[in-house]
């Protein structure tokens, strides 16, 4: 965003009406503090004439000003200049009215208005310039420059500027906030209609696997790769579901990951409702692990065999669990395989946990085949 | 199967938002001997129907339009405690099916399961038994851990599963059926359907006690 763009956004215009709103106030309460005070001293001037048109013209001005910058397009170059130019001329007028010999100049603390409006609007710099032209006047119409004045004109030059830059800062932030609000409203919206969407399509496509199963022939092969791509993109909803939180790049959802392996005819995974995380490469060779297994199953039993995935979470470590119904393991088989040095479940399977630092369980016969590994969860605390 | 016992047909209401679903589960329900008293295509539409024909089985989408399938499951069984819950869902995702079990529905199936699986889960539903997916007693799992190793104060006692309740539901979670854990178990087949709808009934107990509890901590008690 440039910075033009920082100054003219909707929330940054806001800010800015707001503080006018209340320089509004402020006008009318130094304006009455003027008119008391100046009254209360009416003894002091040479030109009683005079102070009556001052007044005149501070109580006019200060109705022009409040009407002038109550709405945005009013704001321009010529009201501030103006505005600056009605409260220097009333500084001079100052001596004029009050003999040359004065402590105090007739518009006084009113000189504010013009000091913050320029503030407000262009910021720093408004307030930096406002500030020494108005010290500057001050202390060109004074004979004596005592400690007080001085103060005066060195509070004028450093309030403007810090007036200004604070006001920037809030009509930085407002428009920043904008923004952020607005992109998270996109965002969620965005997710809100991914759902929609995802959600018809899954539907159409278990409809079409549905019927495709029950209809027969051709149709059948249609339902079934209706039913693998339903697959695909529910685990890629899973995947953008499970949100893992920032700090951990090495982190992984074990879930989301094992649902990818999920086959809507034959292999069922069951997990917690909430995300597993684990180092990505741990959840890496689990996933090697489950899927040497499914293939162990297809392999073995059949390719369409159903097989059943669980994975349990225990504070301090992971159950998994294969299970499929075919004809079991027969005795002696795995052990004949690693003598004859073929690189098989032995090794593939009971290795990766092993280094793992896991256990794997066997349990086979004519129920079927059962593998259950228990994974210790390193570290986890350390996340926590 | 025949299953045109009219004289007592089952009483089913769909709710679905997509006409194509709603006509074939309509259809196929009718087909199969029930009767199918309204069907609603969002969670005001089904929530305005239910107390008019009152059927013994919902069967119920999760993802329709505002209220969700959560909220309708929760007020159907307020409504009436015996009106039996289906969850038919097509995205399956973990949290909403976990929430809907949780306000009282008493079963679920994925929309990708065939005819006869959603006739006979009607049928099983409709008797009182709880209709548990392997995903599903795979969240039911993961729930009770979670909630036991949550920090409870003394003062909320957690439900706890029996060894022989986590022993059933782990079998359903490794896809065995009722049967063949009642034969590994050695024990009947209403053993095993009571355990599993103990633990069902543990988890919606708790959640009605959180929510009676949160009203009571928040003042939404006095009416």
């Amino acid at each position: 965003m440039t910075r033009d763009a920082v100054w003219s956004s909707p929330a940054a215009i806001d800010v800015e009406n707001r503080l006018f709103r209340v320089l509004a106030v402020l006008r009318v309460v130094v304006l009455v503090n003027a008119v008391a005070l100046n009254l209360y001293r009416a003894d002091n001037f040479s030109h009683p004439a005079a102070l009556a048109a001052c007044i005149g013209a501070m109580a006019a001005w200060t109705g022009v000003a409040i009407w002038g910058y109550a709405v945005p397009r009013r704001r321009t170059l010529l009201l501030l200049a103006a505005d600056l130019a009605v409260t220097a001329a009333l500084l001079l007028a100052t001596p004029l009215v009050k003999g040359p010999d004065f402590n105090t100049s007739v518009p006084g603390f009113w000189t504010m208005g013009a000091l913050l409006a320029w503030a407000v609007h262009y910021r720093w710099a408004g307030g930096l310039l406002a500030g020494v032209v108005l010290a500057t006047v001050d202390l060109v119409v004074r004979d004596d420059i005592s400690q007080t004045v001085y103060g005066n004109a060195f509070l004028l030059m450093i309030g403007g500027p810090i007036v200004g830059f604070m006001s920037a800062s809030v009509q930085r932030m407002a428009t920043e906030r904008d923004l952020a609000e607005r992109s998270a409203a996109i965002a969620a919206e965005r997710a809100r209609l991914a759902r929609v969407v995802h959600d018809g399509v899954l539907q159409v496509l278990a409809l079409v696997q549905r019927r495709g199963r029950e209809l027969g022939g051709e149709v059948t092969e249609l339902g079934r790769l209706a039913g693998e791509q339903e697959r695909e993109l529910r685990s890629l909803i899973r995947e953008e579901a499970a949100v893992v939180s920032p700090g951990h790049d090495q982190a992984l959802d074990l879930v989301a990951e094992l649902g990818k392996l999920e086959r809507s005819e034959s292999v069922t995974v069951a997990a917690p409702a909430t995300p597993v995380e684990m180092p990505a490469t741990t959840v890496g060779e689990l996933v090697r692990v489950v899927r040497a297994c499914l293939d162990n199953v297809a392999m073995h039993v059949g390719h369409d065999e159903p097989a059943w995935v669980l994975l349990e979470a225990f504070p301090d470590r992971l159950e998994l669990t294969v299970r499929d119904e075919g004809p079991g393991i027969p005795p002696g088989r795995l052990e004949e395989a690693s003598t004859h040095g073929r690189l098989g479940v032995a090794l593939s399977i009971r290795g990766r946990i092993a280094d793992l630092g896991g256990s794997a369980k066997l349990a086979t016969g004519s129920f079927g085949t059962e593998w259950e590994f228990v994974v210790p969860r390193r570290g986890r605390e350390v996340h926590q | 199967m025949s299953g045109a016992q009219s004289a007592e047909a089952i009483r089913v209401m769909v709710v679905d938002d997509h006409p194509m679903w709603r006509d074939a589960v309509e259809r196929d329900l009718a087909n199969a001997g029930f009767e199918v008293v309204a069907v609603a295509a969002n969670g005001s539409e089904a929530l305005a129907r239910f107390p008019a024909v009152r059927p013994q089985v919902v069967v119920l989408d999760l993802q329709i339009p505002a209220p969700g399938g959560v909220e309708v499951t929760a007020e159907i069984v307020r409504q009436d405690s015996s009106a039996r819950v289906l969850i038919l869902s097509a995205s399956g995702e973990h949290a909403d099916v976990l929430g809907a079990v949780k306000a009282g529905a008493v079963g679920y199936l994925v929309k990708s399961a065939s005819r006869e699986e959603l006739v006979d889960a009607i049928r099983r539903v409709a008797r009182g038994d709880t209709v548990f997916t392997a995903g599903l007693a795979g969240l039911v799992l993961g729930e009770f851990r979670r909630m036991s190793e949550a920090p409870s104060s003394p003062r909320s006692a957690e439900p706890q599963l029996t060894d022989r309740e986590t022993e059933v539901l782990r079998m359903v979670a490794k896809g065995m059926t009722y049967k063949q854990i009642a034969q590994r178990l050695v024990v009947s087949h209403r053993t095993v359907q009571n355990h599993v709808q103990n633990t069902l009934g543990k988890l919606q107990m708790h959640n009605r006690v959180q929510l009676a509890r949160y009203a009571i901590e928040h003042g939404l008690d006095e009416e």
